[in-house]
Parts: C-alpha cells; structure tokens; sequence
C-alpha cells in the first residue's frame, strides 16, 4: 500500500501555498462555516427560543402588516402570519430538501459515475444510456405525473428532485473518474492487485470528491429554487406549511403591490446560498490538497 | 419548421458503398473517431426509445385519461366507454405503445386527441420560439461566462473575481420566475427599452425579434451564466493551482495567460461540457413558466395542458422532440470530450 | 370519416375553475366617465390579456359545439359569434338583463313550455351564408347532442326543434322552463357557426379558423396562446365594431398581465382577481380598474351523504366556526361583501340576509366538537392563488374551534375525481351565477342528481326546479328565497364572500363590460366586444 500512497503524494504534487496568511486562509472556511451554521441554527432552533409566533395559523384579520409592526418584525403575509417566523421553519423545509436531494444525488449518481468510469465496457455502457434516459426525460412530465398521481409533498418533493440530480452527478462523477483512471497511481493500484472496491474507496472517491462538493454546493440554492418553481405545478411544499421557495413563488403573484413577500425570503436565500458557495470553494481546495 | 422524428435513417453513419476514395475512407471509417460516433449514434436510438416508454408508463400512473377529460363528469360509463374505443384507449397499454412508435418510426406523430389537429402542426412554431429562446440563452450564458470565468481564475481572489462571484450568486439564489418579473418592471415598465410580452417570428423582422426575445432569454440566461462561471470558475482555479502539467508548463516558460487558456482552460472544459450538455436537455420544456409570463407561444404551454387534457399522443410528441435534442446535445458533448481528449479518442472504449 | 364527438362541459370547467378567479374588483373602483370619453371612434387596435389558467386556454379549439372550455371563453367566442342573446347593464352595473342580439324577439308560450325565436332578418356569416332560423336549429341540435354539461340541458320535448319559417325557430319542452332565454349566454346554444362553413372545412380545421357572424373574424388561432381577430365587414350592426384588430393573448397571471399593461404591450386585462394588485393598479392611476358586480359567492360544500357530515350537528360546527367577514376584511380588504346564500349583490334574487342563518360563533362550534367527540375534516379546493389563501384562512378558524382539519389542493381533474368517488369531506368552491338556474348555477352544488353536489334533498330538488320552471319572477324570488332558507335551516354549506374578478385597461379605451359594469355571466363579464373603442392618441 505504501507503493500507492506514495504515489498519489507524488501525483498530487507538493502543498501550494495560497495567497494570504494562515488566519486568511482559515477565515476563508470559517466564516461561510459560521454563515452555514447560523442559519441552520436559526431555522432549526431559532423558533423554539426566539419569541416568534407559529409560522402558520395567524389571524388574517392581521393580514398585510408592513415590516416593523409590534410582534411582527418583518411585517405579515396575506393570511396574517408572521414573515420572520415564516423564514425560519421555511428555511428548514428548503435546507432539509437541498440538503437531502444532494446527499441523495451525490451519492447515488457518484457511485454510479465513478462505477461507470473505472470498470468501463458493458458496465459503463448500460449505467450511461439509463441516465441518458433520464436525462432526456423531461422533468415538467414527470413533476407534473408526480404531482397529480401521488400529490404534493416534501418527501416527493425531494424524490422528484433527485430523479433530475442523480444524472448531473453521476455524469461529473464519471468525467472525473475517467480523467483520473488514466493517471500513473491508478495503473499502480491496479498493478498491485488492489480490489477494485478500494480503488474506488481509497483513490477514486476522495479525489472526485472535490469537483463533485462543488457541483454540490452549487445545487445548494438551484434545490431551494427550483422547490418554489415546482409548486406552480403542483409540487414541492405544499402551503400553507413555508418554504423559501413558496413563500417566493407566492409573493410574486403580486409582487408589484407586495414586494416585501419577496424580499425577505430572496435575502435568506441569497445568504445562505453564497456562504455554501464559499464553503464550497475553499472545501475543494483544501480537500483536493492543493 | 420540420419536427425531427424518430427515425435513425438520417443519423446513420455514411453508407461505406458511396465511397468516391476507398482508401482514404476507409482509413476515416475505421479511425476511432467515427467508429466513436457511429456507436454513439446507435446507442442513441435506445435511448429515445427508452424516453418514450418511460413517458407512457409514468403518464398512464396519471390518474383519468382523455376521453374522461373530454367529456365530464357527468357523463356514462357507456359514453367513456365509447369515446375509449373510437380514441383507441380501450386497448392495452404496450399495444397503444407500439402502435403509437410504429407511427412514430415513419414520421407519423399522430392526432391530438383533444383537438383533433396534427401533432406537427401543434408542435411547429411553438417549438420555434423554444428552441430559439433556450438556443439563446445557451449562446449568451456560455458566451458571457467563460471569459467571464477566465477573468475571474487569472487573477483569483481579486475584485474581479470577487464581485464576478457575488454577481453571479445573487443570480443562483434568484429565481428565474422573479428575474422575469424584475426584468420587465425595469426594461419594460420604466425604461420602456423592451416590449413586455409578445413574439415576433424570425420570419417577420430580425430585429423585432431579437427585441421581443430580449428579455425571456436574459431572463433564462441569467441564471445559467452565474451557473456556468461560478462552475468554470472554480475549475480553472483548481487545475492552475495544483495539476502538475500546469507546473511542467509553466517550468517551460509558458506565460500565464496561455496556460491558462491553453492549459487549464481546455482542462476544465470537459466539466463544463458535461454540465452544458446535462442543461440543454432539461431546459427545453423547463420553460414554461417564462414563456407564461412573456405570453410567448411556446411549448412548455402545450406540454402542461397536454397533461392535464391527458392528450398523451402530444405529450409523447413533444417528449420525443426532447429526448432527441436531449440525446443530441450529450452525445455532442462526448464527441467533445473525445477531441479534446486523445486519451479518450484512442482509448479502449 | 370517423366524427369525433368531442363535447365536453364549458359549463362544468367555468364552474370549477370559478374559484380560480375569486377576489378582485370591490367598491371604489374608478368608473370611466363615458361623457368625458367623448363620442366612440373607429379604427384602431387592441391586445387583450387572459389568463391561460382560465380564460387564455382553449385546447380544444373555438367551435361552441366541440369545444371544452367554452364556458372559459365566452370572451372570445363574443367576438366571433357575437350571440343570439348577450348580458347587457347600465354602466354601473345597475338592471341587468339579458337582451335579444341576434336574435331579435322571443315569446315564451304555455307558460314556459314553449318558445319562439325571430331571428334578426338579413343577417350573414361572414363568409356570406345565411344566418337563418335553418342555421339557428342545425347549430340547437348539434348543441344539444352533445354528451356534455355545457349543453344547455333543455328538458326538450321529442322533435323539440323545428323551424317555423326562415325566420323563426321554436323549442318546445316537456316541461316548463322559463329559465331559457337567461340561460342562453352561458351555453353553446348561444354562438351560431356558419354551417356551410363547418361542412367545408371540416369540424376538426373549423375549431381553428371558425366562422361565425359576430364582430370579427379570425385571422390567426394558435391555440391557448394567441387568437387574430379583425373587423367583420359584414357585421349587421351599422358602423361596428369600433376596432379594426382584437387580439387575445395568454398570460400565465395578474403580475405579469399588470406589467404588461403598464409597459403599454396590451390594452386590457380581464379577470384580475389578486386583490393586492388591484388596490395598486387603483393607486398607481394610468390605468381604468373596473370591479364588476360580484354574483357567485364562494361556498364551502360539505358532503352530507357521508360522514363526517351526515350528522347536522358536524355541519353546523362549520357554520359556527367559520368567519367570512374576517376573511373579507383581512385577505380581500373588505373590498366584497360576506352572502349568506347563493346570490351575489350584482345577481338576480339577490337577498341580503337569510333568516335564521347559523352565525359565526366560536364557543358554539367548541360545544358542538365537544358534543360530537372531536371532529376530523378534509378541506380541499381547486388550485389557485386566492384560493388557496382562502382555505389557509379557513383551516386556522376551524382549527380555533377545535376542528382538526387538513387540507388538499386539487387539480380539475383530481378535484373530478373526489367528487366521483364521493370520498370527498368539504371542499371550498364557488356557487351561483348571474341567473341562479343558468348556467353552473345553484343546482350545481346542491341538486340531487349533480354529481357536484353534496346534497341529496327532494325537497330542495323540488325548489329549485320549480324556480328555474317559474315565468313570474317574484315567485321566483320567493321560491330562492325558500331554497336558499332550506339550505341554511338544514346547515348544507355555508357561504362566503361574493366576489367578481375585475377588469383592467389602459388610458384610452372604452368599452361596456371592461369599463363599465356588467354583472359577470359566468366567472368574467361578457365584454360587448363590438362596442369597445380606442380614443386616437393625442
């Protein structure tokens, strides 16, 4: 083993220095880190201790209140309920989707790419063309076959997103794969009769690993957006339980007379989208040992 | 406007018969190059099958078919009944399947069952204004984003690269829907630079078309160039900082710029291929909900209420034309990867 | 050729989609002042908006008798057919009738069993055929033949039809039904194609390119998309239509519609029903909103042929738990007021107050749960926007009263299906229409036999019939009043606000339905599309 560890240390070549000093270059993870974390923290503990009213079940007699009213800091929506409180638990529906539809997709399209890649022949042939089915399938077929056979709701949300991510995945994951499998350690592995499971454990994964976070990290906010698309057709999280995503495909229904519905949680998004961004970013090169 | 059909005819490999050059042909058929492509052309017709089958089978788990939509609820068993029979929906699933792509391998894609119009008449000039709206923004997203990409990877970390990042993640976490709307509020409403809504066809005037797509395809685009710069971006960084043929180019004396096109750029491609290719399949049909705020004839439109009429011959038309393009556009991206890339070209597969 | 039997109910489709359009168009609306407008000038064009969930969808072609959507598009099927009858009011909505157009006079015989109609003289379609009592009766029969709920289910007697000279047409029914003439603007009995025309083309061409005698004629159909019309030379009101171009354009909402208009790309908007929109359209000032007369309130049907509302005390739960006045002030600005049965102020048989009506009350509703034992309802509507806000609303009043109530959001056809199967609870819709008995009016949501309804009532039954039956209209005002009295006694479904969408258009444009009032025939005023000009920039 000693033979191929050393390999990849000499593929990978020596550790760069990158532009800044140490606290730079830790600020660069810890600050998105911190971003990530706090929101997850606001929206997944933030309503049990903050004094914030239920997201739904408001008096609509309290409709349309603007931001700054007593006991409603971001103002209401048109059945009364608190805006603020709406994008905390929104932002657990839409953080626990993206999150499961790439975890979901990584995992499965990631074996399937690296599988396809390393063994080739007939494996790689028959794991490509039925992704390139499902590629080909249009989505707005199958969400709206979703929607309307078993209805709206988070975990078909999530099923139905996965469907379409898995692919995009899988396809990364296999380009990778295929770029590392012509590298001098990967013949080196082979030669010294490493089984193929660890190949793909030992080598292959943690150095497709970066390219797929990144596509990961990305996906990220592309969920959380396409989750409010959805429910134009009938899918994603039914209201009147918040999401991000619906609370923005629903604003913007009247989004001339009530921009504020909007805004907010836009704003939540964008945060949370640019620190997995960064995350992202300074994750892949740590990662890639680079 | 031609419909592609299903019919591999007009993709298959030359006829080696034809050769004015034996020789020289023979050499270009047996390179690996065009036996890459023949294979993959071949492997496209499954594939399209494939779509297909799996569109009937997902839509028949769709409750209610066309002759229930067509005449109520208040109507008998018996007139379901009949209406099943003349429409052909009384026969089994895979019988109507085979029916419908025997048809399909001719040319023939049927009859509405809704509106009782040809398929291809339906299909025609919708499929136009789609295929130029997501041609579009294919065009300027990858236009913009890659020296975009560039800018940003040469120097990272800088102001370019830094308010390039900001830019393009304010358009990840904006929905396109939104986008829309905002893009009309201000180019339509308040500097009146754009029309709001409406098609002009190509065939009428170039210009008023452009400008009456002006604003659907910065609407598409948008989020797509923040897409692919944020993606290309942070490839490019990768390659430049740590693979070694970027060091052996450098040690050379290659300057910075062309390493970073030549090099890394043409590296990091393959990624950006794959992700292009995935797009363009999905996009087409994932835009209607643009096209509804544009009031562009388009063919999301068609596809919704095919579904929700269960008018399956149109769906499965317009899923067929998908699939092709979808098919079309990843085998293109292979046969990228396999220029770009001798590794792949002369390799085993 | 195999004919296809396509027929398929406008009717039904108006009626469910109806909740769609809920809300929009209170008070306060700013009325054009027709003397400042000046005299109508000819010429010029307009682009008009419809929403493609609605109005702006016609899958199924523009041919009355083949179409599925009519009662969707009575718009555009105005303005190629114009229409034997059509709704006319003052211009704040005030006396409503319904008044002869192409046809020129009617008499209802032994009393309501029997009717004439004069067809106007000299009348063509536009491809110069005549348009006679032959034609009237070919297009009655192909009307009527149809399997489909927007037939317009004339209790026709055998060989009801015939035609007593070139000018006249007679129907002659088994039973009374003086309902007839006010129901001819929401059926397909009310737009006469040209039958030579039908027979040239074929149905399946003449559901694209249609003709008809109406103020245009169509130069371009892309289906639900887009719809060409000009001026039809031949139209037999002297000097109309104003316009000389009417385009329809599908729009996929009130936001973009809105911009549109303001961005100056379309003259006019029907249908606006987010209430939000409205008030800022109202502030913003360039543009003509006009709130047309609410006629259907919504009404949440309860299923009382199964439980959990077979038993009265459950339904009487709902009425005591359920508060429409804070719906209407909170989600819709108190911009409509709350019915208590199944008129709106702009119908006919309006009446404010039902005697006995179950109020609003809490602590009535927790006794009545209590009693009960607990009380587990599903509360479903059709996908909309308002609508759904609406059941949101509703859901956290039920709640308040200790109801557990979930709620389902269905598409026309999964909705169809619940009803179907009866396995539906409640569900949150619209009822009513201009004329209780035309259309997908009252014997809709509560007749025995609709499959609609959720009621099964002889009694009720009886009411209605004979209130659709009664040439006397204030006997029928007095037999509405004993339905809408049974219904409230019995708890069957209680009602909510009244609403009609409301109608926009640019500075400029004049017109009877889209800027003055007219009570909506179905869901959206019949716009008299022949009648609507544009003033000549300045």
């Amino acid at each position: 083993m000693a033979v191929v560890d050393a390999a990849v240390a000499v593929e990978a070549g020596p550790v760069r220095g990158r532009a800044g000093a140490w606290w730079l270059r830790n600020l660069e993870i810890a600050v998105p880190a911190a971003v990530v974390a706090l929101v997850a923290l606001a929206c997944f503990v933030g309503p049990l201790v903050l004094p914030v009213p239920p997201p739904i079940g408001g008096s609509v007699l309290e409709s349309y209140l603007p931001a700054g009213s007593p006991g409603h800091l971001l103002g209401t929506d048109p059945n009364g309920n608190d805006i603020l409180s709406r994008i905390l638990h929104g932002g657990r529906s839409s953080l626990t989707v993206a999150v499961a539809v790439n975890l979901l997709g990584l995992a499965v399209g990631g074996t399937l790419g690296a599988l396809s890649g390393y063994l080739g022949g007939a494996t790689d042939t028959v794991i490509m063309r039925v992704l390139d089915v499902l590629i080909a399938f249009p989505s707005l077929v199958l969400t709206l076959a979703v929607a309307q056979s078993l209805g709206a709701s988070q975990t078909n949300t999530v099923l139905a997103l996965a469907f379409f991510s898995v692919p995009a995945f899988a396809r990364i994951s296999r380009a990778a794969t295929l770029r590392l499998r012509e590298l001098p350690f990967m013949a080196a592995a082979q030669l010294c009769g490493t089984p193929g499971w660890r190949v793909l454990a030992r080598h292959v994964a943690p150095n497709i690993a970066p390219q797929l976070i990144t596509f990961a990290m990305l996906g990220m906010g592309i969920v959380i957006v396409i989750e409010g698309a959805l429910s134009f057709l009938g899918l994603g999280i039914p209201p009147p339980a918040p999401s991000w995503g619906n609370m923005i495909s629903q604003g913007q229904q009247s989004l001339s007379a009530t921009p504020a519905l909007v805004v907010w949680p836009c704003l939540a998004l964008f945060v949370t989208v640019l620190a997995f961004n960064l995350l992202g970013e300074t994750l892949r090169a740590r990662w890639s040992g680079r | 406007m031609t419909v592609p059909t299903a019919t591999p005819a007009g993709t298959a490999p030359s006829d080696p018969r034809d050769d004015r050059a034996p020789g020289r042909l023979a050499t270009v058929l047996a390179s690996p190059g065009t036996r890459l492509v023949g294979k993959r052309v071949l492997l496209a017709v499954p594939i399209v099958v494939g779509v297909s089958i799996l569109t009937f089978w997902v839509l028949n788990l769709i409750p209610g078919n066309a002759a229930q939509q067509l005449l109520g609820p208040e109507a008998t068993a018996e007139q379901v009944r009949a209406l099943e029979q003349e429409l052909g929906l009384d026969q089994p699933g895979y019988v109507r399947y085979l029916d419908w792509l025997g048809a399909a391998v001719t040319g023939d894609l049927g009859t509405s069952l809704v509106s009782r119009q040809p398929v291809t008449a339906l299909l025609g000039e919708r499929l136009a204004v789609t295929g130029e709206l997501v041609g579009l923004a294919f065009l300027v997203s990858l236009g913009l984003a890659v020296p975009v990409a560039l800018l940003a990877a040469y120097r990272p970390g800088r102001m370019f690269d830094r308010v390039s990042m900001l830019v393009s993640i304010t358009g990840l976490s904006v929905a396109n829907y939104v986008l829309a709307l905002l893009l009309v509020l201000l180019f339509a409403v308040e500097l009146a630079l754009f029309p709001a809504i409406g098609f002009v066809p190509l065939s009428q005037s170039v210009a008023g078309n452009l400008h009456s797509m002006a604003l659907p395809v910065a609407a598409i685009s948008f989020p797509l160039f923040c897409f692919y710069t944020r993606f290309l971006r942070g490839d490019l960084v990768d390659q430049l900082q740590g693979e070694d043929y970027i060091t052996t180019a450098r040690a050379k004396g290659i300057g910075p710029g062309q390493v970073l096109l030549r090099h890394a750029f043409r590296n990091s491609s393959f990624g950006l291929i794959t992700v292009v290719g995935l797009n363009l399949g999905t996009l087409i049909g994932g835009t209607v909900i643009v096209e509804q705020i544009f009031a562009l004839p388009g063919i999301g439109q068609l596809m919704l209420q095919a579904v929700n009429t269960r008018d399956f011959v149109v769906v499965q038309a317009c899923v067929l034309v998908f699939a092709v393009v979808a098919v079309l556009a990843n085998l293109v991206a292979d046969l990228l990867y396999a220029v770009l890339d001798p590794r792949i070209r002369y390799g085993s597969r | 050729m195999r004919r296809l039997r396509l027929r398929y109910s406008a009717a039904l489709a108006a009626a469910l989609i109806g909740v769609a359009a809920c809300g929009g168009g209170g008070g306060g609306a700013a009325a054009p002042d027709a003397a400042a407008a000046g005299p109508p000038q000819s010429g010029g064009e307009l682009t008009v908006l419809e929403n493609v969930t609605f109005a702006g969808g016609w899958p199924t072609g523009l041919d009355p008798a083949t179409s599925t959507t009519g009662g969707a598009n009575v718009t555009q099927l105005s303005a190629i057919y114009g229409g034997l009858f059509r709704l006319a009011a003052d211009d704040d909505g005030s006396n409503a009738r319904v008044e002869p157009h192409q046809a020129e006079t009617f008499e209802l015989l032994d009393e309501g069993r029997t009717v004439r109609l004069k067809i106007r003289p000299d009348l063509t379609f536009s491809d110069g055929t005549p348009f006679d009592a032959e034609a009237v009766a070919f297009n009655f029969t192909r009307a009527v033949a149809s399997p489909c709920t927007c037939n317009p289910r004339w209790p026709l007697a055998e060989n009801g039809i015939t035609v007593v000279d070139p000018q006249t047409v007679e129907l002659r029914f088994s039973r009374p039904y003086a309902a007839v003439i006010n129901s001819f603007p929401v059926s397909n009995t009310n737009w006469i194609v040209s039958p030579t025309a039908l027979q040239q083309q074929g149905e399946d061409q003449f559901k694209i390119t249609p003709v008809g005698a109406g103020p245009f004629t169509v130069v371009e159909n892309q289906l639900s998309s887009l719809l060409v019309l000009q001026r039809n030379p031949t139209y037999f009101r002297q000097g109309l239509p104003y316009l000389d171009k009417l385009t329809f354009q599908s729009i996929g909402g009130d936001q973009p519609a809105y911009q549109a208009l303001l961005a100056g790309q379309a003259q006019a908007y029907e249908g606006l029903s987010t209430t939000p929109l409205l008030e800022a359209a109202q502030q913003q000032g360039a543009l003509t909103v006009t709130a047309q007369p609410p006629t259907s309130p919504y009404v949440i049907q309860l299923n009382t042929k199964a439980a959990p509302f077979d038993d009265p005390r459950a339904r009487e739960a709902i009425y005591a738990a359920t508060d429409f006045e804070a719906i209407s002030q909170g989600l819709f600005r108190g911009l409509y007021p709350v019915s208590q049965t199944f008129t709106g102020p702009g119908g006919l048989f309006h009446q404010e107050k039902v005697e006995g009506y179950p109020a609003h009350d809490v602590e009535r509703a927790k006794q009545l749960v209590g009693e009960l034992g607990g009380l587990e309802v599903k509360l479903g509507t059709l996908r909309s926007y308002v609508a759904e806000q609406v059941m949101t609303a509703l859901q956290t009043q039920w709640q308040e009263a200790g109801i557990t109530v979930s709620t389902e959001t269905y598409e026309l056809s999964t909705l169809v299906q619940q009803f179907n199967s009866n396995q539906w609870q409640s569900m949150l819709q619209t009822a009513g229409a201009w004329d209780p008995a035309s259309g997908v009016g009252v014997a809709f949501r509560f007749r025995s036999d609709s499959p609609f309804s959720g009621v099964a009532d002889p009694e009720l039954d009886q009411l209605l019939d004979s209130a659709a039956a009664t040439v006397d209209q204030a006997e029928r005002a007095r037999l509405y009043a004993e339905a809408g009295k049974r219904i409230s006694d019995n708890a069957y479904a209680p009602f909510g606000l009244a609403f009609a969408a409301a109608s926009l258009a640019t500075e400029g444009v004049y017109g009877p339905g889209l800027t003055t009032k007219i009570p909506p025939i179905v869901v959206n005023t019949g716009i008299l599309w022949d009648e609507v000009w544009r003033a000549a920039p300045q």
